[in-house]
C-alpha cells in the first residue's frame, strides 16, 4: 500500500485542482476587469454598493480594534528597545505597519468576514437554482454576481488597508504620547517625512492584489459548488483556506520583488 | 412561435410540438420529472441530447451561450418554485429583470405592480408588507404571483409556466389563471405555454391546444 501522503493519484488530483483554481481565478478576473463598465447599470451598482457596505463599512469596527491594539503593541515594543528615538521609531513603524501589517492584517480580517460569506452565499444560490433563474431572466450571472463582488471587495480592501495603517500609526503614537514615551505631533511628522512614493506604491499594490485574489477566490469556490448539503460549508472553508495561503504566498513574493 | 423538434434528454424522448403565434398550449405529462426537464430545456439551462428548440424564430441551443442569456429577456419564465433570488426582497425580485434590461425603471412599474396585485386579491397594505419580505417568507401562491408579475413587466413574446396551479387552492389558482389568460391577450402574437402534470388543476386551464407527452 502506498502511504496516503505519497499516493500519486492524490498528488495528481491536488496538482490538477491547483491548475483549475489558477485558470478559474484568471478567467473570473479577466472577465470582471473587461466588464467593469457594467457597474454603471443600476442593479449591478446596487450589488456593488451592498458589497462595499458588507466588506468595507461593516469591517471598520474590528479593523479599528485590531489596528489600535497593533499600533499600541508596536510602539511599545519599539520604544522599549530603542528608547525615545523618533527617527528609528518612525522607520520601524513604516516598515511594519505600512509595508506589512496593514495589508496583511486587513486581508486576514476580510478573508475571515467576507470570503466565507461570499463563497457560501454564491454556493447557496447555485444549489437553489438561482443562478439558472438569473439566466432565465436574461441576466448573465457573471455580470450580476461576480463583477460587482470583485470590484466591491477589491475597493474595500484598498480603503480598509489605508484606514488600518492610519489608525495603527495614530493610535500607536497617541498611546506612546499618553504614557510619555514620544511626543505625538513630532512623531507623526517624523513618519510623514520619511514616507516615500515607494512605500505608498508597495502598500497599494499589496492591497489591490490581495483584494482581487480574495474576491475572485471567494467567487470561484462559491460558483463551483455542487448540489449537496455539504457544498456550502465546503465552499466557505475552501475559500478561506485558499485565500489565506495565497495571500501569504503573494505577500512574500511582493515583498521580495520590491525590497530585495 | 415556439417549436420542439424531436427533443430528447433524460426521460424526454423525441418530443415534438409547435405552438403558433398568438396561441396558447398546455403540455401534459403524468411524470413530474418530465415537466421539470421540459421546463429546464425551455429555459435554456439544459441542452437536449438531440433535437432543436425554437423560440421566436431562434434555435435557442444554436445560439452561443453569451447570446442565449440576453435572448431570454424576450421569454417569460414562471417556475413552479417562483425562481426568486433569496437575498433580494420581493419588490427587488419583481423589478430585477425590467430594471436590469432598462425596459422599465422601478418607479414606473409601481402602478402596474399594484394593479396586478389588486387583481390577485391583495389590498395596498398587503402589497406593501409582501414587497418587504424575502422569498423564504412567501407562500407558494405569493412566490408564483411575484414570478408571474416579474415576467409580465418584461412584456415577453413567449410565456412559459411550470405547474402554475399545482398545489394551490381553487381560489388562488383561479386568480393566477385569470391573470395569465388576460395577459396572454394583451399583446398580439404572444405565445403562452403551460407545462402541467396531469392533475385536476391542469384540467382548469383552457388553451388552444393540448399536447400529452408519452412516457
Amino acid at each position: 500500500m502506498i502511504p496516503t501522503a505519497l499516493n500519486p493519484e492524490r498528488i495528481g488530483k491536488s496538482v490538477l485542482g491547483l491548475f483549475d483554481y489558477v485558470r478559474g481565478i484568471y478567467e473570473l478576473l479577466s472577465y470582471s476587469i473587461k466588464s467593469l463598465g457594467l457597474l454603471a447599470k443600476p442593479p449591478i451598482r446596487q450589488v456593488f454598493k451592498k458589497q462595499i457596505y458588507f466588506t468595507g463599512i461593516e469591517a471598520l469596527a474590528p479593523i479599528t480594534a485590531i489596528a489600535t491594539l497593533s499600533g499600541i503593541v508596536i510602539t511599545t515594543q519599539i520604544t522599549s528597545l530603542a528608547g525615545q528615538n523618533i527617527g528609528l521609531t518612525a522607520k520601524i513603524m513604516l516598515w511594519v505597519v505600512v509595508r506589512e501589517l496593514g495589508p496583511l492584517l486587513t486581508a486576514i480580517v476580510i478573508i475571515a468576514r467576507s470570503s466565507s460569506a461570499t463563497a457560501s452565499e454564491l454556493a447557496t444560490m447555485k444549489i437553489r437554482g438561482e443562478i439558472d433563474s438569473l439566466k432565465m431572466m436574461g441576466i448573465h450571472p457573471g455580470d450580476y454576481l461576480v463583477v460587482p463582488r470583485i470590484a466591491g471587495i477589491t475597493l474595500s480592501v484598498i480603503t480598509v488597508t489605508f484606514y488600518f495603517q492610519m489608525t495603527a500609526i495614530i493610535m500607536g503614537y497617541a498611546f506612546a504620547s499618553l504614557v510619555g514615551y514620544l511626543p505625538f505631533i513630532k512623531s507623526l511628522a517624523g513618519i510623514v517625512s520619511i514616507l516615500s512614493m515607494k512605500e505608498v506604491l508597495v502598500s497599494l499594490t499589496k492591497a489591490v492584489v490581495f483584494g482581487l485574489v480574495i474576491a475572485s477566490t471567494s467567487c470561484y469556490f462559491g460558483l463551483r459548488a455542487r448540489a449537496s448539503p455539504t457544498a456550502v460549508p465546503q465552499a466557505a472553508t475552501g475559500a478561506v483556506m485558499r485565500n489565506l495561503l495565497t495571500v501569504f504566498v503573494l505577500d512574500g513574493i511582493l515583498t521580495y520583488a520590491f525590497f530585495v | 412561435m415556439m417549436r420542439f423538434d424531436r427533443v430528447s434528454t433524460g426521460t424526454l424522448r423525441a418530443v415534438s410540438f409547435a405552438v403558433a403565434d398568438g396561441t396558447s398550449a398546455k403540455i401534459l405529462s403524468a411524470s413530474a420529472d418530465q415537466i421539470s426537464e421540459l421546463f429546464a430545456v425551455c429555459s435554456g439551462v439544459r441542452r437536449p441530447e438531440s433535437g432543436h428548440v425554437y423560440m421566436v424564430d431562434n434555435d435557442i441551443y444554436a445560439l452561443a451561450p453569451d447570446a442565449r442569456i440576453p435572448f431570454f429577456r424576450r421569454i417569460g419564465m414562471v417556475p413552479e418554485s417562483g425562481g426568486l433570488i433569496s437575498n433580494l426582497k420581493a419588490w427587488e425580485n419583481l423589478i430585477l429583470p425590467s430594471w436590469y434590461h432598462g425596459t422599465r425603471p422601478p418607479a414606473d412599474a409601481e402602478g402596474e405592480v399594484l394593479a396586478l396585485f389588486r387583481e390577485a386579491g391583495f389590498s395596498e397594505e398587503q402589497v406593501q408588507t409582501l414587497m418587504r419580505k424575502r422569498p423564504d417568507e412567501l407562500t407558494k401562491y405569493e412566490k408564483r404571483l411575484v414570478a408571474m408579475i416579474r415576467a409580465i413587466l418584461m412584456d415577453p413574446d413567449v410565456l412559459i409556466y411550470d405547474s402554475l396551479l399545482t398545489g394551490l387552492d381553487r381560489e388562488a389558482a383561479g386568480r393566477l389563471l385569470k391573470l395569465a389568460q388576460e395577459f396572454h391577450h394583451k399583446k398580439p402574437g404572444r405565445v403562452s405555454v403551460y407545462l402541467c402534470p396531469e392533475d385536476a388543476a391542469a384540467e382548469r386551464i383552457r388553451t388552444d391546444q393540448t399536447v400529452t407527452l408519452n412516457n
